[in-house]
């Protein structure tokens, strides 16, 4: 007898529908699986023997051959075992092909006979939404985000009972909590309110720039000016998900089996901080067989914090840059290619010198070599990428006792939605998107600023790329200042001076 | 045996061109013998301050004529302390190079009083600015300034010195590296200017690159060659206190540029001032200093022809307007980052970086990454 059973696996970002095929025959009794199964899809069918005993149901001491197709993907993950029962139970005549007809089965079996839920729901669902999906109970409010049809059991005896008809399919309590899963994905720093920064106003103003334009930003100071406690700020600045995006970052976070607060939509935007010791497979995605998001990926719609960026391994830094230009990833490796969506905020922080002292002449310790050997770490094309680069100096012991707390994170992130909705009507999400074909019409200069930065650019301190950059700045500045359609010098003079210098990051000497 | 006999000079050139050989191995070569001398001796592998023969093997390979040709060719003259144009303040020194190589004419500094101009490789504007118009107001009063062309204030006092005109006295700078290999490559065109002018001076063959070491012993030549030592911005613990040092052991005066108590750049000079320096705020003040040693011999004629520096105060037309005055009364005189002048003015960043963007192409401030400091 053969039986075909509809399941998935996740391939990077997506799912790819499975064809579970299972033979059952006369001869040795056995189970062989074929179709490229990794560790974990070969353990199923000790996990499989041992649910169908428990729950009182037969295995067939006969030959069983279990075929995976298409047959030239490898096969991740635990998600297949529910559809291999079906399928012997289908095949050794226990159950009519009719009553799977039309089904689709994701879950994990335990030797109990119990459903359970596998990462990758909603992107496994996504897969199969020509079909009636068939999940673990925790699963199904993530499997109906895909928007398919979904139903769900406890364990495997109900599953059967719920397709011969003997019970009707129902859902679980608590499925249609709306509080579940409103709260963002990977927000490490609950609580993280800008109201902790004290003092540092330029370092502040950088921020918000930053957050409301989508400008990339760069924070250079010595160690202990609160260059992470910044960076870390920045999440509770930027505004809720829009569907769109809130879909996406759930459907990475879902492949990638990363933990979120809740089953539902993730629609605060993430934030990211690999430690430098991230590798470049980490860092872009494609490490294992499932070809995981790397975590680029998984800061899409929000932030990708860098902490100590000159620690970092150049390699790994300048893998970066495409997916900086493009917004999106494309990993390539010999069992395939997967494309996913990166369009993240990058924030860095790093010290301007060995010493951490430099930057201000006459202060740093450190030889001229020993500075550019640091600053030689970071390529020029990456540093580019930043819009904003400013100066973290240690917070006076002034600002630390008497100053009042400063302004909180939801005044400035009301400031930040107000600037994004006057880019949207611009038909951007943010400021730095604007094509550089646009900038006359989006951001017209006044007489005063043209000729600022003409002087700029005669003089050298601006170079032809940096001033679209400039121009998308100091539309951020104005927007923020709720200035009217034309952009005028204090929001070209202040765009100037956040952009900041190479010489920030490569020291300076006086001669 | 070459036909040509290689006469002191040649002999002296090809010992300092052997691979391997420093400053202190070369004195003892020479300690007693006569270039000629040591040279046979070197190579016959009997000098007595060679008793591990580590030059015979070179020596032997080594032709003195076509090494001297070499150095003749590169514009470079090889200095003997009992030979005239070897520096006569070196004569008797306790430290004298026993060969010094020289590009360019020192003649000069038997002629005119000397002063070293030093300080640290990261200088701050307002250092670069002293060491600058001191340069130049003793080139220009008849000093010939010694330094090291160093970066930070050694250049910005040779600079300042050749900007002072055809009049003034040339400069004369001692190196640490080769004189073909100047050092740092951006110093190059300040480099050539001094040894066309003035003078530079290594006690290293050619072709010697930099290396540790080499920089804190041509600190000694600079402080014996000088009448007063001025240390301008010094780190404490700087490569220019060694110049101090050096100048304090041959009781040559040291002088020191006052700085402020929160600039790392001015710790040394500070402390040079606690320890009993005198401090110096002009020209003025080291010529007073070159006075009092030279005592009447080869003293400047006149009194110098200063130029005056820009004012200190911006005058009544400029800062153009109250929050341009703001602004600038913010800035100190050293490097102040712009946070602290937003602190200080209470302004709008984007109000604050347009008028300091304003005194920047006024000349009124000069701009740094970050920074803002009184030009």
């Amino acid at each position: 007898m053969i039986a075909s059973i509809s399941s998935a696996v996740i391939l990077g970002v997506d799912g790819r529908p499975v064809s579970v095929e299972v033979h059952v025959s006369n001869g040795l009794p056995g189970l062989t699986m074929v179709g490229l199964p990794d560790a974990a899809v070969r353990e199923s069918r000790d996990r499989v023997r041992a649910a169908l005993v428990s729950s009182g149901l037969p295995w067939p001491r006969r030959r069983i051959t279990v075929n995976l197709a298409p047959s030239g993907m490898r096969k991740a993950g635990a998600g297949l075992d529910v559809a291999i029962a079906m399928g012997i139970l289908v095949a050794s005549g226990v159950l009519t092909p009719e009553a799977v007809a039309g089904l689709a089965f994701v879950g994990e079996l335990g030797l109990d006979g119990s459903l359970r839920g596998v990462p990758g729901t909603m992107v496994l669902a996504d897969a199969l939404v020509d079909h009636r999906l068939v999940v673990a109970d925790p699963s199904l409010r993530e499997a109906r985000l895909a928007g398919g049809s979904c139903v769900s059991a406890p364990s495997l005896a109900a599953v059967v009972a719920r397709c011969t008809g003997r019970r009707p399919w129902s859902d679980p309590p608590g499925t249609e909590d709306p509080d579940d899963g409103v709260l963002g994905a990977g927000e490490e720093h609950p609580g993280a309110d800008l109201s902790d920064v004290l003092g540092q106003p330029v370092a502040r103003r950088a921020l918000e720039v930053a957050a409301s334009g989508g400008h990339h930003l760069l924070l250079v100071g010595p160690p202990g000016a609160g260059k992470t406690l910044l960076a870390t700020r920045l999440a509770g600045l930027l505004p809720d998900l829009d569907p769109q995006t809130a879909r996406d970052v759930t459907r990475i976070h879902s492949a990638a089996g990363e933990p979120r607060p809740g089953t539902g939509l993730v629609v605060r935007p993430p934030f990211r901080s690999p430690h430098h010791g991230v590798s470049a497979m980490a860092l872009i995605g494609g490490g294992s067989a499932a070809m995981r998001p790397g975590e680029i990926g998984l800061a899409h719609g929000g932030a990708l914090f860098l902490d100590e960026l000159g620690e970092f391994p150049a390699a790994v830094l300048d893998a970066l840059r495409q997916p900086l230009e493009d917004g999106v990833v494309r990993v390539s490796r010999a069992r395939g290619s997967i494309t996913y969506p990166a369009r993240f905020l990058l924030v860095a922080a790093m010290n301007p010198c060995p010493c951490g002292d430099g930057g201000i002449p006459g202060s740093c310790r450190c030889s001229p070599a020993a500075r550019s050997r640091y600053a030689r770490r970071l390529s020029g094309p990456l540093l580019d990428r930043f819009d904003i680069a400013v100066r973290v100096d240690r917070p006076t012991t002034r600002d630390l006792i008497a100053r009042q707390p400063g302004e909180g994170s939801a005044a400035v992130a009301a400031r930040v939605l107000t600037a994004r909705r006057r880019a949207a009507e611009r038909g951007v999400a943010v400021n730095a998107e604007l094509p550089a074909a646009t900038l006359d019409q989006a951001a017209p200069l006044d007489d005063g600023a043209r000729d600022l930065l003409v002087r700029h650019l005669r003089s050298g301190r601006l170079t032809a790329r940096g001033l679209h950059r400039v121009r998308r700045l100091a539309r951020t500045v104005a927007d923020l200042d709720g200035a009217g359609a034309t952009v005028a010098v204090p929001h070209v003079a202040e765009a100037l001076f956040l952009r900041g210098s190479r010489a920030l990051v490569l020291g300076e000497d006086v001669r | 045996m070459t036909a040509e006999h290689p006469d002191d000079q040649a002999c002296a050139a090809a010992l300092v061109d052997l691979l391997g050989m420093t400053p202190v191995r070369l004195a003892k070569l020479l300690d007693g013998f006569r270039p000629t001398m040591a040279w046979s001796a070197v190579r016959a592998g009997t000098h007595p301050g060679d008793p591990g023969r580590r030059f015979a093997a070179a020596a032997r390979s080594s032709d003195p004529v076509a090494v001297a040709r070499r150095y003749a060719d590169a514009g470079v003259a090889v200095l003997l302390p009992d030979r005239s144009g070897y520096p006569a303040a070196l004569v008797g020194d306790p430290g004298a190079p026993a060969v010094l190589c020289s590009s360019g004419d020192p003649s000069v500094l038997e002629a005119r009083p000397a002063v070293a101009v030093v300080g640290t490789r990261s200088a701050t504007p307002y250092g670069a600015k002293v060491a600058s118009d001191l340069g130049r107001e003793l080139a220009a009063a008849g000093v010939v300034v010694v330094s090291g062309l160093a970066r930070g204030i050694d250049a910005a006092a040779h600079a300042g010195a050749l900007s002072a005109g055809n009049g003034a006295t040339p400069p004369v700078a001692v190196v640490g590296t080769g004189l073909d290999v100047p050092y740092p490559k951006e110093n190059r065109v300040l480099w050539d200017r001094v040894a066309t002018t003035g003078a530079v001076l290594s006690e290293a063959a050619l072709g010697t690159v930099a290396r540790p070491g080499v920089f804190p012993a041509r600190n000694r030549i600079i402080a014996a060659l000088s009448d007063v030592v001025v240390v301008v911005e010094s780190h404490r613990g700087g490569g220019s206190l060694y110049t101090a040092e050096a100048a304090a052991r041959r009781s040559i005066p040291v002088c020191a540029v006052p700085g402020s108590v929160y600039s790392r750049a001015s710790t040394g000079t500070n402390e040079l001032l606690v320890d009993g320096c005198s401090p110096v705020r002009d020209a003025d003040d080291v010529l007073a200093a070159v006075s009092l040693v030279r005592q009447g011999r080869g003293m400047p004629q006149a009194s110098p022809a200063r130029t005056p520096g820009r004012p200190r105060a911006p005058g009544p037309a400029t800062p153009a307007d109250r929050v341009q005055r703001s602004v600038w009364e913010a800035v100190d005189d050293t490097p102040t980052t712009v946070e602290t002048v937003l602190l200080r003015t209470d302004l709008s960043l984007a109000a604050l970086t347009t008028a300091g963007g304003e005194l920047v192409e006024l000349g009124l401030l000069t701009a740094g990454a970050g920074w803002w400091a009184r030009a």
